[in-house]
């Protein structure tokens, strides 16, 4: 999946407005990061990529970039 | 997984009771504000919770086994087996079902015991009695399965404070040879403990002053040791895990498929949940049990709240294909499918 289509999903998520996310935003300083969008996301790479992402990986990640990066290549530029 | 199946047991009513006093998602707009509770009730699907007060997981079971009793006109002194599934129980000791063997004047020679499980409590208490009438050992049981978890959460912690309801069940189960085969898959995975868990009231961290003071915690959520702390991602992880292989094992161990269930009742934990985990495993939406709005997520009492609210007319009139699936704390998980058909009712206190 490209990275922009990536950031558009979690746009839906975090209910942002289209094409204001670059990814290097601090996950704690988006209002809209809470436990729900959590479980969104958990379920989003789930249907999108066919995998789990454990939670801890989740609350360690300090940037959207570092979620990322959680996904290896399934992200491509 | 283990798997078990039994025959000849006949389910021969079902009785569920709620408190009178309910609350709706709107309570929560003075501690969370109207868009985070908006948003909560859009996830969760909880509208509406019957909350006990100071009524206990046994009076709930008490009403709907007196009620149950009733309609079965059954002999109390028949009933060889009484089982109380909760995590709520009256107190630590004694066990509770003792105190219902006798609030419901069964005999002396009827034994009882309590289980201590959740959200796979049902199921569990299914497999248990129902063993213990194929091995003989009893001909006829009462399984009463409640909890009051609002009584243990924090209106302040938003994780929790709008989605959990209370009830209580009573399940009536006998020996008939005409009843076909229930299959049980059930499983653990204690890993889990520390993600749905109320830490401290027990004996691994009895209660202080310290740990039943309210303090702030994650996400701004304020809650004591002596309340519930669930983890819903993680919770939601160990489901995408074990709830699709849950229900694979069951319909290969029936010879069903996914059409040949009438109703596919799960725990009714949460709606986001429910339909995401019902899209990824192809269910069928119109076969799939959404009980939770007027209820909330009612622990192990929500698999037969569901089948006594939304499918007692269905039940009553014809024989159904059920796939029943309880996960949660624990981990602990387990399903059941069964073909019945059953009177059931659903009472308010």
């Amino acid at each position: 999946m490209k990275k922009k289509d990536f950031l558009a999903l979690l746009e839906e998520i975090i209910e942002a407005d289209k094409d204001t996310m670059t990814g290097n935003e601090f996950i704690n300083d988006v209002d809209g990061w809470d436990s729900l969008a959590v479980v969104s996301f958990i379920a989003m790479v789930d249907e999108n990529f066919g995998v789990t992402l454990p939670a801890k990986k989740i609350s360690d990640a300090n940037s959207f970039q570092d979620l990322i990066v959680l996904l290896g290549d399934k992200i491509t530029e | 997984m283990t798997t078990s199946s039994v025959s000849g047991i006949k389910i021969c009513g079902i009785a569920s009771a709620v408190p009178e006093s309910t609350r709706s998602f709107a309570d929560g707009v003075k501690v969370f504000g109207e868009e985070n509770v908006a948003k909560i009730a859009g996830s969760t699907g909880v509208q509406k919770r019957h909350i006990a007060s100071s009524l206990c997981a046994s009076d709930l079971c008490f009403a709907a086994a007196e009620r149950l009793l009733e309609e079965a006109t059954c002999n109390r002194d028949s009933i060889d087996a009484l089982v109380f599934v909760s995590q709520t129980p009256d107190y630590i000791l004694p066990a509770t079902s003792c105190s219902l063997h006798h609030r419901l004047n069964l005999s002396k020679a009827c034994a009882t015991f309590d289980l201590n499980l959740g959200c796979s409590g049902y199921v569990y208490g299914l497999w248990v009695v129902s063993n213990l009438i194929a091995s003989g050992s009893v001909k006829k049981a009462l399984l009463l399965a409640g909890d009051t978890i609002t009584r243990l959460t924090s209106p302040l912690d938003r994780s929790v404070a709008l989605l959990f309801g209370d009830a209580g069940t009573a399940t009536l189960l006998k020996k008939d040879k005409n009843e076909d085969i229930i299959t049980f898959v059930l499983g653990t995975d204690g890993a889990g403990e520390d993600n749905l868990i109320v830490p401290a009231g027990g004996f691994r961290q009895p209660l202080t002053e310290s740990n039943m003071k309210r303090t702030g915690r994650e996400g701004g959520n304020v809650r004591s040791d002596a309340e519930l702390f669930m983890n819903g991602a993680e919770i939601f992880s160990f489901t995408l895990d074990v709830v699709p292989s849950l229900v694979k094992r069951l319909l290969a161990e029936s010879d069903w498929n996914v059409d040949d269930v009438d109703a596919f009742v799960m725990h009714q934990a949460n709606r986001f949940m429910l339909q995401y985990l019902s899209k990824r495993m192809k269910l069928p939406k119109d076969k799939v049990v959404f009980a939770m709005e007027n209820y909330g997520n009612t622990s192990l009492a929500s698999i037969p709240l569901a089948m006594t609210t939304c499918l007692a007319d269905r039940l009553k009139a014809e024989r159904l294909r059920l796939l029943l699936a309880g996960f949660g704390v624990g981990y602990s998980w387990g399903g059941g499918h069964l073909c019945l058909v059953v009177k059931c009712v659903c009472l308010s206190l």
